[in-house]
């Protein structure tokens, strides 16, 4: 189980260019469970994932995984219980690095890392057998860079890589947002089985109300670094892509008539 | 002859400097000037040990480590204090200028009469073929020469070796994937700190070693002898990544290795031409300033002709 409690996150502080970027973000997620997050640009998702990573210090609360308290450890030791895959396809996979090798690499996520041989056989015919699943021919480019990938087979292989050993909790961060629509699907699918067939507990970061609403068993709209509605169970199965545009508008709307009032307050104050 | 014997041998000892400005310069993308002073370090240990008639092999792992020492502590002020990685390496070549100074004592140690690894491997030659000088293909070499071109020859050999099946290792992967994409490898479990740190230790320590066979091999250690040095393997690692045109580690070690000593033997060409030793270090700093600039500039020369045609 991932525990959440009382998060908070800004940055710059004590600058004019302060933000707010978490805001006392509290929430338990159950083993197996799939939460899909969205929100306005800046609205704090991916700050979100970052601090459950352990990419920066919590100004503020806990993260706990599977029982451990990890507030304190750093990124690389998150490793361990976390697999990840970024929105930018580029940053998932060491480019000058052939694809063997970069699997071979996440096929040691968390492990020491000492001085037997990175490819061993056994894990060379392991490698071509788990490729081979993605349906893209990579298996037979192996020793080939993995920079000379398209931006989707490149996320497809991470996507594998942070599942290569099952993860406690899995990160997706719009990782198909770079990606042209075909790809992005081929991506999604892929998403979808690893994650059922492992029962994987996901976070995963989405602009896509297609994606918001057919996969996940839960979902959480974040604004201005909270957590405005958290739905789940019937209501989620429910929510149509409209429901959660009506949700943005809403939002949108809401800002417009504050907007006099932030005006007024600044005039006021500063 | 033996002015281009003499030059290859100089060429392969400095080709170890070549492999640890390779390391972190090319895998790290850390600009790491300690080298200057880590050469310098390596010379001066050994050259001291060897004065207190220490075994030489000894003497010149002692060499090795205090290099691996001095990167241990650049690593430590660019990743735990987070000093920027130029001046971290700043702070530490400065700091061991003075640290080398208190280990020599004076500013010059000259190893006239002391037992080192060229003077044995001179004596294992001899016990192979005889005093007196060794023919090869029709020359006749002087047995010091000799011996000490393949004692060079075979260190490079070694430690090239060695760091080749090293990057093919679990760790040394990591390593190559941390200068690459440290994003990455710290999402997979590795510190990309510790990394770091361990790889700068180990490019120092092959400077060091580099230095101190030097010293073995020109017969003294000298204060002065590191200035300049990070440029020097810079041009070899340059004009080896040109010999060779490739990125695959292995054909990347040997050609740091063949482009140290080819830098070398044009140096030595250009020196028996007339050309004033003084101006070596502008012409080194010069060839790297060109090496680094004309491919960047002949590829948008070769764009602006495209958009104009
Ligand atoms: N490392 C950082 N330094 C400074 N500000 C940051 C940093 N990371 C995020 N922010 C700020 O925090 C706020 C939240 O950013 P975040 O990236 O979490 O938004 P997001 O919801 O992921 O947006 P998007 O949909 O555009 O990806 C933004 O205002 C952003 O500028
Ligand atoms: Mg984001």
């Amino acid at each position: 189980m991932l525990e959440v409690s009382g998060i908070g996150k800004t940055f710059h502080a004590g600058t004019p260019n302060e933000v707010f970027a978490l805001r006392d973000v509290s929430f338990n997620l159950l083993e197996g469970s799939f939460l899909i997050i969205i929100g306005t640009n800046g609205s704090g998702k991916s700050t979100l994932l970052n601090a459950v990573a352990g990419t920066f210090p919590l100004d503020r609360g806990t993260v706990s995984l599977s029982g451990h308290d990890m507030t304190k450890w750093p990124e690389h030791r998150r490793a361990k219980l976390i697999g990840r895959v970024f929105q930018n396809p580029y940053s998932g996979t060491a480019p000058n690095m052939t694809i063997a090798e970069n699997l071979a690499m996440a096929a040691r996520r968390g492990l020491h890392r000492g001085l037997a041989w990175a490819i061993p056989r056994t894990l060379r015919s392991e490698l071509r057998d788990r490729v081979r699943t993605l349906n893209m021919g990579l298996e037979d480019r192996l020793d080939n860079d993995i920079g000379t990938l398209s931006g989707g087979q490149r996320q497809a292989l991470t996507l594998l890589m942070a599942s290569w050993l099952k993860p406690d909790l899995l990160l997706l961060d719009e990782h198909t947002a770079a990606l042209d629509p075909k790809s992005a699907d081929q991506v999604i699918r892929l998403t979808h089985e690893i994650i059922k067939r492992d029962k994987l507990t996901t976070l995963m970061v989405t602009h896509s109300m297609q994606q918001a609403v057919r996969l996940g068993d839960r979902l959480i709209m974040m604004h201005r670094g909270s957590i405005l509605h958290d739905i789940q169970g019937a209501e989620k199965a429910r929510a149509r892509p409209e429901d959660l545009l009506q949700r943005f508008e809403d939002v949108r709307r809401r800002e417009q008539l504050d907007a006099p009032v932030a005006e007024m307050l600044r005039n006021t104050y500063v | 002859m033996t002015l281009l014997l003499g030059a290859s041998t100089v060429g392969l000892i400095l080709a170890l400097l070549a492999l640890g400005v390779y390391l972190s310069f090319r895998i790290f993308n850390f600009p790491d000037i300690t080298a200057d002073g880590s050469i310098t370090l390596g010379a001066a240990v050994t050259a001291s040990l060897l004065i207190l008639n220490w075994p030489p092999a000894l003497a010149t792992l002692a060499g090795f480590f205090a290099g691996v020492l001095a990167g241990t502590v650049t690593g430590l002020l660019n990743a735990k204090f987070r000093i920027n990685g130029l001046l971290s390496g700043i702070l530490v070549m400065t700091a061991l200028y003075s640290i080398n100074l208190h280990v020599m004592g004076k500013s010059n140690l000259p190893l006239l009469e002391e037992t080192t690894l060229v003077t044995q491997s001179e004596s294992v030659f001899g016990m192979l073929f005889g005093p007196g000088d060794v023919g090869v293909f029709g020359w006749e070499v002087n047995q010091r020469d000799a011996a000490a071109l393949c004692l060079a020859a075979a260190m490079v050999a070694g430690v090239g070796m060695i760091l080749y099946l090293f990057f093919r290792t679990e760790f040394g992967t990591a390593m190559r994937a941390a200068g690459d994409n440290p994003q990455m490898i710290r999402a997979l479990g590795g510190s990309v700190d510790f990394i770091l740190i361990f790889g700068l230790a180990v490019s120092n320590g092959l400077i060091a070693l580099s230095g101190s066979l030097l010293a073995q091999y020109q017969g003294f250690a000298d204060v002065q002898m590191g200035i300049g040095m990070v440029v020097w393997g810079l041009a070899s690692v340059i004009i080896g990544e040109a010999l060779v045109g490739s990125k695959s580690t292995g054909i990347v070690i040997t050609g740091a290795i063949m482009g140290s000593l080819l830098f070398r033997l044009i140096v030595a060409i250009a020196l028996r031409w007339g050309l004033d030793p003084n101006d070596l270090k502008l012409i080194t700093a010069v060839f790297v300033f060109l090496a680094l600039v004309v491919p960047g500039a002949l590829a948008g020369l070769r764009s602006r002709a495209g958009r104009a045609r």
